[in-house]
């Protein structure tokens, strides 16, 4: 019986080690860059942009990405879990403008026809807290989670407008999305090839389609100043991250 | 999670490593200046320190290349609390951020060696290993060790140098063997600022809440620790209110997060400037040089607020109910004044808000009083060596 006993023992103790072994890498780096733009223009903090007739500027966007998963066929490949972009440029920075780039690892080589992208934070990472995460990683960023909703916000986009054209910027506007109603996934068809020395994905984000309606006529964003923060009220974060599919272009 | 994990299995690596080189240092056969003491004779065994804290607090960013050590903790502490840093021996880190005052020395501004007043009031030092988007009140300094050096050397502080410092330190009975055993150094000759400053910032990280304010008992879920009036200051500090009937106070905007600042950079309303060039104190914008940077200053942590009097940057409110009469009138309208300055109250409709009744006002207030965490400022590990 005891020889049984040791030999499950050196068998448990074999798996144990043949589990801990790092998966056999088989990918490549793979980088995707990011870029806040205002009708095709790079966004600058500050800068006055025309909504239709309103003069408007942009002080804060920043987001949460969850689940980035490349397609192919039935095939899908899940690159990162969770990933957070800031395009506010720090105030030390002497650029207006961020361009986040980040490099995903170990992607299998090979082309693919799209790519779905989770905005906001999963609801399963989303019950957490950033407590729950090792500093310097997204989900542990405090200033990014609010006990109210007991969420992470999921996107920030802030900034201040002129209302009546006597150049005083007189009012903001403040678009803080989150809570699992508002998460929003969506898939891009796109031929995205990952291949060693050929260039990554480029996505822009064109802000100013989130304050567009679907008849591209200018949001009233006079008459919707912010998002509620009455947790059952969610129609202005819903309208905002619906616009996710029209805001988002990406090209190689 | 395969990349968080590989961040934690990374930074313990790096302290390893960085433990280990230390160790192999020691173990060099270099000769010691023979100007020097020789240290090499004084045990040195590095202790790593894991820094307590509340588990619903997030984890504590300890940058790779300063690793908590026991020892290293103990060397920051007496430095941190020894007025030998100043040129006239009389000041020391502690005498404009004291533990009673939860690191700060409740004056309006501070005053160095010299009898000359600074600008600006200290800033509480709880939570700060937290801050990493720059330090003091205009983010000048990118770290603590950075920060530890400058009030040396600063006139109207310390008034010293660090050459002047190091000899002390070089001198002193007990100083070498502290900075042997922190740092694992083989003589004298080894004792620099850099290294004064890591021990400082090792002391400084260590100055963590207690987790035990009315507050942290209410998020822990103790739902009798706040009363009602201290809840309904809660509900507007973070804009949870709208249920209750009670408006948006905006607070949490820029005091974020569990520690309650979001380590950003606001003008926060409180002058009036015809234009941006007129703020007395640029804060922010003597860093960056940037006109829209002027009249911002560094969020500072709300925690223990109540014992941190007076308040702002140079000290213009004796009172929590002064600031929040202050906030309560919407700011002036400056252009780089924060986009939530001008939104406390309920919306009027014609993009002005209300503002705060007197029981609101008072209500937050009691809120605010009810994130004092005594335990913290009693804390024996924090208090002075010396005494």
């Amino acid at each position: 019986m005891k020889k049984y006993q040791i030999l499950a023992a050196l068998l448990l103790s074999g798996l144990a080690f043949y589990s801990c072994k790092d998966p056999v890498e088989t990918g490549i780096d793979f980088d995707m860059t990011f870029t806040a733009n205002f009708d095709g223009q790079q966004l600058e903090v500050d800068k006055i942009y025309p909504l239709g007739t309103l003069p408007i500027n942009f002080q804060r966007f920043r987001l949460y990405m969850s689940d980035i998963t490349l397609l192919r066929g039935t095939e899908e490949i899940r690159i990162s879990e969770v990933e957070y972009l800031d395009f506010t440029p720090s105030s030390s920075a002497t650029n207006l403008s961020v361009t986040p780039k980040i490099v995903f690892k170990n992607v299998p080589e090979g082309s693919y026809d799209g790519i779905r992208i989770g905005y906001g934070v999963k609801p399963e990472l989303n019950a957490k807290r950033p407590s729950d995460f090792p500093a310097g990683t997204p989900l542990a960023i405090e200033d990014d989670y609010w006990l109210g909703w007991k969420s992470y916000i999921f996107m920030v986009l802030d900034g201040r407008g002129d209302s009546d054209n006597d150049s005083n910027m007189d009012f903001g506007f403040s678009y803080h999305c989150g809570s699992d109603p508002v998460y929003r996934e969506f898939t891009y068809q796109q031929h995205i090839h990952v291949e060693k020395d050929h260039p990554g994905l480029q996505i822009a984000f064109d802000v100013r389609r989130f304050l567009l309606n679907d008849d591209n006529s200018p949001y009233d964003i006079l008459a919707n100043r912010a998002t509620s923060n009455e947790v059952s009220d969610t129609r202005v974060a819903e309208e905002i991250m619906g616009r996710f599919d029209s805001v988002v272009t990406m090209k190689q | 999670m395969k990349i968080l994990v590989s961040t934690v299995q990374i930074r313990l690596f790096l302290l390893v490593v960085t433990l280990g080189l230390g160790l192999a240092q020691c173990d060099k056969n270099d000769p010691v200046d023979p100007t020097e003491t020789d240290l090499s004779g004084i045990p040195y065994n590095p202790q790593s320190y894991a820094i307590p804290k509340p588990a619903h607090f997030p984890q504590v960013p300890v940058p790779a290349d300063n690793p908590m050590t026991v020892d290293g903790i103990q060397l920051g502490r007496r430095l941190f609390y020894d007025p030998i840093l100043s040129a006239d021996s009389t000041m020391s880190c502690a005498s404009c951020h004291l533990p009673v005052g939860s690191f700060t020395d409740n004056k309006a501004v501070s005053t160095g060696i010299d009898g000359i007043a600074g600008r600006r009031s200290s800033m509480s030092l709880m939570n700060i290993a937290y801050a990493t988007n720059g330090l003091f009140w205009d983010g000048r300094a990118s770290s603590l060790e950075d920060q530890a050096l400058k009030p040396v050397e600063d006139p109207i502080e310390m008034h010293n140098t660090w050459p002047n410092v190091i000899e002390k330190l070089k001198k002193h009975a007990t100083y070498p063997t502290y900075f042997r055993k922190a740092f694992g150094i083989r003589s004298t000759g080894e004792i620099t600022k850099e290294l004064a400053a890591q021990a400082i910032a090792q002391f400084e990280r260590t100055l963590i809440s207690s987790g035990t304010s009315k507050f942290d008992r209410f998020l822990q879920g103790d739902v009798d620790a706040l009363d009602d009036e201290e809840f309904d200051g809660k509900l507007m500090f973070f804009d949870e209110g709208a249920s209750y009937g009670l408006p948006d106070a905006q607070c949490f905007h820029c005091h974020g997060g569990l520690t309650l600042t979001g380590n950003q950079y606001f003008n926060n309303g409180l002058d009036s400037v015809a234009s941006l060039d007129d703020f007395v104190d640029k804060g922010r914008g003597e860093v960056t040089g940037k006109q829209k940077n002027n009249g911002q200053f560094r969020t500072p942590t709300l925690r223990n607020i109540a014992l941190t009097a007076p308040y702002m940057h140079d000290g213009r409110f004796t009172t929590l109910d002064q600031v929040m009469l202050q906030y309560a009138d919407n700011g002036f309208g400056v252009e780089n004044e924060d986009i939530f300055i001008g939104q406390m109250g309920f919306p009027l409709g014609n993009g002005s808000y209300s503002g705060l009744n007197a029981y609101q006002r008072s209500a937050i207030v009691k809120f605010l009083h009810a994130l004092t965490d005594t335990t913290f400022v009693q804390n024996p590990d924090i208090q002075n060596p010396f005494k």
